[in-house]
């Protein structure tokens, strides 16, 4: 009887969800259809925690679409795997009056494998819809439920998506009983949240109404620091025959370590054998480890691999050992367990990579921050961190890829919270020389040192190990310059913590300085021009530069015996500001002109009001980059 | 006699060893030491050896033919950047009642002679979609100079295509070798692709090979063997890489039954014509007139000649039916039910189209072709798996047009640029098919105009119009539908060109595709800082400056395919705020390609106070030879270096 009545219920539910609503486009008031490419009508997503293992997700979304653009947003994509199931999807397309003009349910769509392009497996699949409508505006429809038989990852609420988005009604709905101990996080959300508690459950619903699109503006900080956004972490867990509980950074980098890293540590006793051998010798705990970190490279290559919990678990020390590869998970605790056959301690850290620097919440624990493993050496006052999945890059050197940000370090006596370095605007250089022999008819030749340090130490690591025909043509690529072409290339190296990278390069550029008449157009600047950036009225976020570098060029051109010197007139520039420096200047001593240049450009944030002068100083310096000077020749 | 017999036997040993699979893990000294330097010093890795075979055997189980494929190579690997030669994925077909299966697949890695074994656990198979499965795994224990071996048995119920064999891949071959046994009953159309040649082709009786119903069937036993491969390398510009990549494909002709009948496959074209007239979901859907037959009254309304009925009825299905993404040449069910939906692929689309066509009394045929992304077609015979689309071609008083409904913003008569691909065939349900030209039939023309005049403080204000049509006007439209309104548009523009400032603007057919797009805008551009106002310099390059080289190689070894003819103009009239002298300016230019493949042309003068300034920009073909590579190299640079110079006005007296 039990079984009956829900079953009645839910239809009752849904079926007053669909049918008392009106979706003519005209409902719509003009503001929130002002910039947006779709509106959210209403959105209900109801979570309901009935037990650690069951997990009723219910998300009931109505969307209208007024142009192609917004498409992206109508799509419906739903992610599965064998602890997600999928108990029901059904849909209806309205046309511009509100008249249904289509329904779809889950045999309408595609299903297809996650895979993400560089994995050798995943076993995540997703089912993926569109409506095909041709008609704009358009408003999709759509109810579905699926069950998580986990609750470590909570599906988490954002209900303005994106800055083309606006939304007139947005609800979130969390359900667990009484004495279920959750911590929320709370992003940008005005107000407290409705709670309704009675003796089987307590409801905590979030509402948002009448969000605005936004213009999508250019060096904004993350679109995650200023949108709504409510996230949930329940106390105790179960996940994949996981239980656990936590409530800190502490508790859950406790939970990693001893219930999915621990066990995974084991390695062949040939294996300890091999390494105390290998560092036999070394007489710091350093240098044991970088001769570990030599064999790793040498050893193992990326593989990505991910099947059930193991998104989370690395696979063991000793499947690596024999294997030679893993993912990043596999690949930090194979090397964690090198070092320790050496007695070096480490931590396998949990990090967010991307250039993109974004940090682990310090108030906040979680599950999900993460994407990428690390690990740190906290040799005693000389921590030196290892990224594990990269066969090229040099020990101790983390990248852009993770610098400047909070990781979680999972050890034995529990997680903490730890700061990668920064890579800083003075660190991140690129130095370039090049003496260049300008001829009568305008080509110019020479040749060209530039080092790269910092984050720009990978700017050309690329090139090492490739063919020289390939070479030649990513360097074209680089030095996109008509008619250029490269003799000699050679790449130095430096590999150590703070590592550089040498090219030196011959050059010759056939008539780069074309001849009209008895004048000579030479662009100073060769090989290293600004780009512009957008002018912006009416700048509403703050202006976020993730990342800051210094540039320099000396380019000495010998000038042929034809041009007048007398006649040279300097162009020299130079702007100075809270987002950088630019100097440019040319000097002439006998038959050799010589060009400077220097641009810095700091991280930081800053105010929006100051984004006219960003653009300015920006604007200023590509325009000065492409000044040209017209040299006299004698006739 | 008896002294001829033996060499005879000897001839024939040697054919067959030279026609055998080698043996797996018989990897030797010379295999570790090979010198990559003979066949190309920039490899990563080298495929050392491949061997093929490919029969048609009977599934004692289920009593079936199938396809027999095994798959063995070795790969030697020099450096970490080879090492992607390790991850191996192998995508077999499936549906609902049929599926391609792996088996017997195993491969080891060999480090100085010592090998390891790659786990059974260690192959993965993914669904990848309703069609495709992949099979992946990756080779354990990998160093530089390691070598790689792996084979593999492949089953498949496609007899159709037998099975294509590439010889080159993206990295270079020492050896490929492929061994076919086709049985005597079964005769397929065979065909080279490709630029390499084939070093040896042998061919020889191998006999009963298959038995059927108790009767024993020989087979031609054919060897195709190919030395010294080099790696296949793509380039920009460029059509399908399978139309280029050195390959061996098969397509099934007819079949000798057991009773002494034929069942023929690849047919002539007459036997096509006739089977695709009256096929289900092709022939039977451009017959479906009486869906159409009451709606026509009504959408060519007010149309008088029968072009006019055309263009309304290919913007009727524009509108009333989309593209749901898919290619074609056959409907997915039917287009009624296309219609009905308001979605179908593109034969249902184009299919209805044809239909509704011919309700009005129009003489509206079918043409089906291959995408640029799919290859050119086999002209000599018909190879249907080759073709995977469908348009529609109208035949107005003594005038053709070819029309594709899939595409909303491409004007009547001009095909999406994926269609123009070599030649298409035209079906035509009452006479026998023929082949059509699949080009372009606009250029890409773009026209700027600016008047304006210059300000004492170095600006020039005035308004700058440009029209645009063809693929330029299609690829404008798409660009400005991209933001939620044209004036986003302008905004982001105004935003974008950080010397110029957008005053005004007007944006006029953006929706009627017929007609040329055409943008004007009041605009204000800052040629310098207006401190030097006796003598300056100024560029008349501010417009669509070719400051770039697209062909920056010194080689190429493919065609440039750049899809359509093009044509840009820029004319340009400034009026000066007092009187200057021109003391130098960029020299005029005529340069041409050869062939007549393009020009460029560029004039100035200085008339009363006006400095005005035209230039032309034509290219002429859209494929261009790659012996023609260095011919538009220099043909830009010459542009880019004039585009450098600059006018030098000095006010008079």
């Amino acid at each position: 009887m039990r079984f009956l009545f829900t079953v009645f219920s839910f239809l009752l539910v849904s079926f007053a969800g669909f049918a008392q609503d009106n979706y003519d486009v005209d409902l719509i008031p003009s503001n929130l259809r002002n910039r947006a490419n779709a509106c959210i009508r209403n959105e209900e997503i109801t979570v309901d925690m009935r037990s650690p293992d069951n997990v009723m997700l219910n998300v009931k979304k109505a969307i209208t679409v007024f142009n192609q653009n917004g498409e992206d947003e109508a799509r419906l994509v739903i992610y599965y795997d064998k602890n997600i199931s999928i108990k029901s999807i059904k849909g209806e397309v309205y046309n511009s009056v509100g008249k249904l003009t289509n329904k779809f349910s889950q045999n309408d769509f595609a299903d297809m494998s996650a895979a993400d392009g560089f994995s050798l497996f995943v076993d995540s699949r997703v089912k993926h819809y569109l409506p095909s409508v041709n008609q704009y505006p358009y408003t999709l429809v759509y109810n579905y439920e699926i069950r998580n038989k986990q609750n470590l990852i909570i599906p988490d609420w954002n209900p303005k998506p994106a800055d083309d988005v606006s939304v007139e009604k947005s609800t979130y709905t969390f359900i667990c009983k009484p004495i279920d101990q959750v911590r929320i996080k709370t992003q940008n959300y005005c107000g407290t949240p409705e709670v309704l508690t009675d003796e089987k459950q307590k409801k905590t619903i979030w509402k948002v109404n009448n969000i605005l699109a936004v213009r999508t503006e250019p060096y904004s900080p993350a679109h995650e620091t200023y949108a709504t956004n409510i996230q949930i972490a329940p106390q105790t867990f179960y996940y994949y025959n996981h239980k656990g509980s936590y409530t800190n950074w502490k508790e859950l980098g406790k939970w990693i370590y001893d219930d999915l890293l621990a066990e995974r540590k084991a390695l062949p006793p040939a294996t300890i054998e091999m390494v105390k051998d290998l560092v036999k010798d070394e007489k710091t705990d350093k240098d044991k480890a970088r001769k570990i970190y030599q064999y790793l490279q040498d050893k193992t290559r990326y593989i990505s691999v991910q099947i059930g919990i193991g998104g989370f678990q690395p696979i063991a020390a000793s499947e690596v050992d024999r294997l030679g590869y893993g993912d990043c998970k596999a690949l930090v605790n194979y090397m964690q367990s090198l070092l320790s056959a050496a007695n070096i301690d480490s931590y396998y850290c949990v990090v967010s990579a991307g250039s993109e620097k974004k940090s682990m919440d310090p108030t906040y624990a979680s599950m999900v921050q993460g994407n990428h493993i690390i690990l740190c050496m906290p040799l005693k006052g000389d921590t030196t961190w290892l990224e594990c999945t990269s066969q090229k890059i040099p020990f101790g050197f983390l990248s852009d890829f993770t610098d400047d940000r909070l990781v979680l370090a999972c050890t034995a006596d529990g997680g903490k919270l730890l700061h990668t370095p920064k890579l800083t605007t003075a660190e991140n250089l690129q130095i370039r020389r090049a003496d260049l022999t300008v001829q009568l008819d305008g080509s110019v030749s020479g040749k060209m040192n530039t080092v790269y340090s910092g984050s720009q130490y990978e700017n050309q690591e690329s090139l090492i190990g490739k063919s020289i025909t390939e070479q030649h043509k990513l360097l074209k690529e680089a030095y996109n310059i008509d008619n250029i072409d490269f003799e000699a290339v050679s790449l130095a190296q430096k590999k150590d913590i703070s590592p550089k990278l040498t090219e030196e390069v011959s050059i010759n550029i056939r008539n780069y300085a074309p001849v009209n008449g008895n004048k000579m157009f030479l662009q100073l600047n060769a090989f290293n021009q600004k780009r512009s950036i957008p002018e912006i009225k009416n700048r509403t976020l703050p202006v976020y530069i993730n990342r800051g570098y210094t540039d320099e060029d000396t380019i000495v051109y010998t000038l042929p015996d034809n041009v007048i010197k007398e006649l040279i007139i300097g162009q020299d520039k130079s702007y100075k500001g809270p987002f950088g420096e630019y100097v440019c200047k040319a000097s002439l001593e006998g038959n050799k002109l010589t060009y400077y240049r220097k641009f810095i450009l700091n991280d930081g944030t800053f105010a929006a009001a100051q984004y006219n002068e960003f653009s300015k100083f920006v604007n200023e310096v590509n325009a000065a980059d492409y000044l040209k000077l017209a040299l006299s020749l004698k006739k | 006699m008896n002294k001829i017999f033996p060499i005879l036997f000897l001839l024939s040993l040697s054919l067959t060893t030279h026609a055998q699979n080698f043996n797996f893990g018989a990897i030797t000294y010379d295999d570790y030491e090979f010198d990559r330097k003979k066949i190309d010093s920039n490899a990563n890795a080298i495929v050392l050896k491949e061997f093929g075979t490919a029969s048609i055997q009977r599934d004692d189980n289920t009593g079936s033919l199938e396809l027999i494929f095994e798959h063995h190579v070795k790969i030697k690997i020099y450096n970490k950047e080879g090492f992607k030669e390790a991850n191996i994925v192998i995508p077999t077909y499936k549906d609902e009642s049929r599926e391609e299966t792996i088996s017997d697949l195993k491969a080891s890695t060999f480090n100085n002679f010592v090998e390891t074994v790659m786990d059974r656990k260690a192959i993965f198979t993914e669904n990848r979609s309703k069609y495709t499965r992949l099979t992946k795994f990756t080779l354990p224990n990998l160093k530089e100079g390691s070598i790689i071996e792996y084979s593999y048995r492949l089953k498949s119920p496609n007899l159709f295509n037998f099975r294509t064999w590439e010889f080159q891949g993206d990295i270079p071959k020492v050896i490929s070798e492929y061994l076919v046994y086709i049985p005597g009953i079964y005769n397929y159309n065979v065909s080279l692709r490709g630029f390499q040649k084939l070093t040896d082709q042998k061919s020889e009786l191998s006999k009963e090979c298959l038995r059927l119903s108790g009767v024993a069937i020989d087979c031609s036993k054919i060897t195709y063997v190919m030395k010294n491969i080099p790696a296949f390398i793509e380039e920009d510009n460029m059509t399908a890489p399978s139309n280029f990549k050195s390959a061996i494909y098969f397509e099934l002709s007819d079949v000798q039954n057991l009773n002494g009948s034929k069942t023929s496959y690849t047919k002539t074209w007459k036997d096509i014509d006739y089977e695709l007239s009256s096929y289900k979901t092709l022939g039977d859907q451009m017959k479906r007139k009486d869906i159409f037959k009451d709606l026509i009254p009504e959408i060519t309304k007010g149309t008088t000649t029968d072009l006019d009925k055309a263009k309304t009825i290919y913007n009727y299905i524009k509108k009333q039916i989309k593209w749901n993404n898919y290619y074609g040449k056959y409907a997915e069910d039917n287009i009624k039910k296309a219609l009905e939906n308001r979605s179908g692929n593109v034969a249902d689309v184009n299919l209805s189209l044809i239909a509704a066509l011919s309700a009005a009394g129009l003489d509206a045929e079918a043409v089906i072709l291959s995408t640029r992304d799919n290859g050119t077609v086999n002209k000599l015979y018909p190879v249907m798996s080759d073709f995977n689309y469908l348009v529609a071609k109208v035949n107005i008083a003594d005038k053709s047009y070819l029309l594709d409904a899939t595409e909303p913003l491409l004007p009547f008569g001009l095909l999406p640029l994926r269609c123009i691909n070599d030649q298409g065939r035209v079906i035509n349900l009452k006479k026998p098919s023929y082949w059509i030209d699949l080009t372009a039939s606009q250029k890409a023309i773009t026209s700027y105009i600016l008047t304006g005049k210059m300000t004492t403080d170095g600006k020039i204000i005035g308004t700058l119009t440009t029209h645009t049509m063809g693929y330029a006007a299609y690829n404008k439209r798409k660009d400005i539908l991209r933001y939620s309104s044209p004036d986003e548009y302008v905004e982001k523009l105004d935003e974008r060109l950080t010397r110029i400032k957008i005053l005004d603007h007007q944006i006029s057919n953006l929706d009627s595709v017929e007609n040329s797009l055409i943008e004007k805008y009041e605009v204000e551009f800052t040629i310098n800082d207006g401190t030097n106002k006796d003598q300056f310099y100024f560029s008349p390059f501010f417009i669509n400056t070719i400051s770039k080289n697209p062909f920056n190689l010194n080689e190429r070894t493919y065609p440039v395919d750049l899809g359509a003819a093009s044509d840009e103009r820029i004319i340009i009239n400034v009026f000066l705020p007092e009187k200057y002298q021109l003391l130098e300016k960029p020299k005029d230019m005529a340069i041409a390609l050869p062939n007549v493949g393009g020009r460029y042309l560029f004039q100035t003068g200085l008339d009363e106070n006006t400095i005005s300034i035209s230039q032309v920009l034509q290219f002429n073909n859209a494929i261009y030879q790659p012996e023609e590579y260095l011919f538009l190299k220099e043909f830009y640079s010459k542009i880019i270096q004039n585009q450098k110079t600059e006018f030098l006005l000095k006010k008079a007296n």
